[in-house]
């Protein structure tokens, strides 16, 4: 009917990042713990059930258990299990503890919005300008201070977005709206979006290509549909595709200050590559 | 077993006459007996009769959830064509209407027919007649709890005929989503009801248990049933009026724009929401501090059941019963000092995650000691293999693989992957389906007669469990590897995704044997209903079980006893050496030649 496989781990996505392969690693040791405990107990349990079935004539064995063997399968889980939480504890702060993010080769400010993904980019002088929730409106998502100037070349950009293989990236996520979560399948990463926070998210990619970014937190009727795509390009390519960008940004302001009044003082969208979300398969 | 049954038909009528001849029936009017009643009996049976209605309708939800994942677009078989254009386009599902489906699903499953089930109708049935007494401690009380139900139940489905529909948040509801919309306010007043019936219950439970135990009963003669059950309360009473509490404030923030969950300057287009200063995971964590130990409010009353009916159809007393004592308890505890696992992905500080890693996986310990002592309990047993056995069984073998599951999500780097896919649906599933569902059909087959006063079938008990046992895996485990390929719950069409794509053919498998799964319950229905009227009539102890409830007649009447009830032992002397037979129940006296006798005819007599 279709491929099927018992080993769970075949269906995993392809694993792009070095977090990724970490995470895959523990998983399988998880993995493999856990098909051993299910054989153990199932085997017992389906072994006992057969062999101590009602037979004509048979008895059962007036028992009401023994304290040294409660104490032993007590102490055997519980080193077990607190051993796996604290091996696992490193993953998890090297992921989550905000000390163990690693300087940033390239930054950017991530924010959903029912129901698609955007990113800024911080342009051609390299720095983010200020942002503020009172500034945040439809035309300026990410609440841009009009009056800071480096925020005038950053660059806004919804549904794809490129991004630098073998560089430490870090997300500063946000939403405008209802929570949503930031999902990279291959980079096995999620994370809350939540407006009225910041949230650091960072990945060292490790193979080129478009992986798709997921909406995982229901935010609505058009909840499934908040797809979005990242481009991870070596590093040369990357900064041509950027280069590109902050030239069209650099008209774009150019043509703005040439008009007496600037009607918008912060950078729309300087491009609405399709979000995916629209088309149907 | 069966020659057992065969051999004290005579019962029953004798029973109906304790009932008839019961000073309290003479003064009840048909509403105070049957629906306005005080009687815990009822009462259990009214919690049983509005959940098994409820099971349906939210297995019905589930169907039509499974038929849009399977064929997206296509349109509904049968009542596609009936349903308005508001959650429909050309028989399919909109996308709308996929997300209030989901949110209903979830909060009948678990609001109105898993908690009400164990909680409810099972508490209110087996504490006062495993206890050996007449009622509960505060019968009016018991009645209120009930009648919330449905008002409740009533309150939230309204939300289907309200501008907006009904809730569609997911049963979680997290704000600023849920801020909005006339169905979101709909199902908080219903949470808050519900909560309110589930406190009631509670403190009666714990009221009842403290201080209405037959003479002679000491905590440690309770059957494992009535243990769960108590520490179930404490939890009851514990965690839900935080959730209450919760609903109060998300309602303050719907109705009085107040805005306790909601930040500064959403773009929020629709309702009239006032943002500003207010936090979302807030509404996170109130919701969880109740909501973990709703899943062992869920969960632990199924525990005691299935060691009560592994027991008595083992022949054999429970392998280490105060170890299991202990593990409920500890169960509990953890229980309210491991929410945070459900907010691994949230933004909470990551410090927190450490700590509710390290607690949530210590979890697994009670948990493994629970499981070791029922394989210790099976073990040189002499096993019957009852309808009520077989679920007991199954649940136990379905359990450990809701429990293995369980220790991926508290590993917080691997639940940051897998929650919010079908991964932590499958989880969710195996626990509550494999674990609870499971437990409480056992509940259902084993107290059936002392219930109705009549005999369930047992060749339609048993097809009953070979179909769910064999449809139910073939449902939801390969849900597991949808998750470990990314897929996420609760979006109306996965395809819209490329990685998605070639998951297609197994979700259709996954929805083939959800129908199955769903048409499979229909045997159930009707071995409860058909046996109510044509089934055999039950004598008192059909199953040669040693708790006070066996000792009642057949189908007991207003208070319960028709004699005096006093407790000489523990509730698992099967096997004894004390005994000729194979079980030695807890009101018969020591052995001297006139309590053998006295065994005799209360053990044989109807």
């Amino acid at each position: 009917m279709f491929d099927f496989s018992w080993n769970m781990l075949s269906y995993f996505p392809s694993s792009v990042s070095t977090y990724s392969d970490a995470h895959d690693s523990l998983f399988t040791i998880v993995y493999y713990l856990g098909v051993g405990i299910f054989l153990l107990v199932n085997s017992i349990l389906l072994y006992f059930v057969w062999h101590y079935r009602h037979k004509p004539g048979a008895t059962s064995y007036h028992y009401h258990g023994n304290n040294i063997v409660e104490f032993t399968w007590t102490l055997l889980p519980t080193i077990l299990f607190a051993g796996l939480g604290l091996y696992s504890d490193e993953m998890w702060k090297v992921m989550k503890y905000p000390s163990r993010v690693p300087t940033p080769d390239v930054e950017i400010d991530v924010v959903g919005q029912t129901y698609a993904w955007s990113a800024r980019y911080p342009g051609s002088d390299g720095i983010l300008g200020n942002r503020g929730a009172k500034y945040r409106s439809n035309t300026n998502l990410f609440g841009i201070d009009p009056s800071d100037p480096h925020g005038k070349d950053d660059i806004v950009l919804t549904g794809e977005f490129n991004l630098p293989i073998n560089k430490n990236v870090v997300v500063h996520l946000s939403s405008v709206d209802v929570l949503h979560s930031y999902f990279l399948p291959n980079f096995r990463i999620k994370q809350d979006a939540v407006p009225g926070a910041w949230i650091d998210v960072w990945f060292n990619g490790t193979k080129a290509g478009k992986y798709e970014l997921a909406c995982a937190e229901l935010c609505g009727g058009g909840h499934y549909g908040m797809r979005g795509v990242v481009n991870m390009q070596s590093e040369s390519d990357f900064n041509k595709w950027i280069d590109a960008k902050n030239a069209v940004r650099k008209q774009v302001l150019a043509a703005e200050a040439a008009q007496p009044k600037a009607p918008e003082p912060a950078p729309a969208a300087t491009t609405a590559e399709d979000a995916g979300h629209t088309e149907h398969h | 077993m069966e020659a057992a049954v065969a051999t004290h038909e005579h019962g029953a009528d004798h029973a109906h006459a304790d009932a008839h001849t019961h000073e309290h029936v003479h003064h009840t009017s048909f509403i105070r007996h049957y629906i306005f009643s005080t009687d815990h009996k009822t009462i259990a049976k009214q919690f049983f009769g509005s959940a098994l209605f409820f099971l349906l309708v939210g297995g019905a939800f589930a169907l039509l959830i499974r038929w849009q994942l399977a064929y997206p677009g296509e349109p509904i078989p049968v009542i596609g064509k009936w349903l308005p254009d508001s959650l429909v386009s050309n028989g399919a599902i909109q996308p709308g209407f996929y997300t209030q489906l989901v949110t209903m699903h979830a909060t009948i499953m678990i609001f109105f027919v898993i908690i009400p089930i164990a909680a409810g109708s099972f508490a209110n049935f087996c504490i006062p007649l495993m206890i050996g007494t007449d009622d509960m401690a505060m019968p009016y009380v018991n009645m209120i709890s009930f009648w919330l139900v449905p008002v409740a139940a009533l309150t939230v489905l309204a939300g289907f005929f309200v501008d907006g529909g009904t809730a569609g948040g997911g049963w979680t509801n997290y704000p600023p989503l849920s801020a909005t919309g006339t169905g979101h306010t709909l199902w908080v007043v219903a949470i808050f009801m519900v909560g309110f019936s589930s406190i009631l219950g509670g403190m009666n439970y714990v009221a009842t248990v403290l201080n209405k135990r037959a003479k002679g009963m000491r905590m440690f003669d309770l059957p494992l049933t009535v243990w769960a059950l108590f520490i179930t309360a404490v939890l009851q009473v514990l965690g839900t009026p935080v959730l209450a509490a919760d609903a109060s404030l998300l309602f303050l923030d719907q109705v009085f724009h107040s805005s306790i969950f909601l930040p500064e300057n959403l773009l929020i287009s629709t309702g009239n929401l006032h943002s500003g200063g207010g936090q979302p995971i807030l509404w996170q964590h109130l919701f969880w501090f109740y909501s973990h130990p709703a899943v062992y409010i869920m969960i632990v009353p199924i525990m005691g059941v299935v060691s009560d009916v592994l027991a008595t159809f083992s022949r054999k007393p429970i392998y280490g019963y105060k170890a299991m004592v202990f593990a409920l308890m500890a169960i509990a505890f953890l229980g309210f000092i491991v929410w945070g696992h459900h907010m691994f992905i949230s933004g909470m500080s990551p410090l927190l995650g450490t700590t509710f890693m390290l607690s949530t996986i210590v979890i697994a310990v009670p948990s493994s000691i629970k499981v070791f002592n029922w394989l210790g309990t099976v073990w040189r047993g002499n096993i019957y293999f009852t309808t009520p056995m077989l679920n007991a069984l199954g649940f136990i073998g379905t359990f450990t693989i809701g429990g293995i599951s369980g220790i991926f999500m508290a590993v917080g780097p691997i639940d940051v992957y897998i929650t919010d896919t079908y991964f932590i649906v499958a989880h969710i599933h195996y626990v509550l389906f494999g674990g609870s569902l499971f437990g409480i059909f056992a509940g259902i087959y084993y107290w059936y007669p002392k219930m109705f006063g009549k005999m369930y079938n047992e060749t339609l008990g048993k097809w009953h469990f070979v179909l769910t046992f064999i449809t139910f895996n073939l449902c939801f485990f390969p849900m597991h590897m949808l998750g470990v390929g990314g897929h996420m719950r609760r979006i109306h069409d996965p395809y819209i995704y490329d990685f998605l794509k070639p998951f297609q053919p197994m979700n259709e498998f996954i929805t083939i044997f959800a129908i199955l799964l769903g048409f499979s319950q229909l045997l159930l229905i009707a071995n409860i209903l058909w046996c109510l009227k044509y089934g055999k009539v039950a004598p008192r102890n059909p199953w040669k079980a040693n708790t006070l409830e066996w000792a009642a007649p057949a189908h007991p009447g207003h208070g319960n006893f028709d004699r005096d009830i006093i407790v000489y032992r523990g509730p698992y002397e099967y096997s004894s050496p004390e005994s000729k037979k194979d079980y030695l129940p807890q009101w018969i006296k020591p052995a001297t030649k006139t309590s053998e006798k006295e065994h005799e005819a209360i053990a044989h007599e109807g």
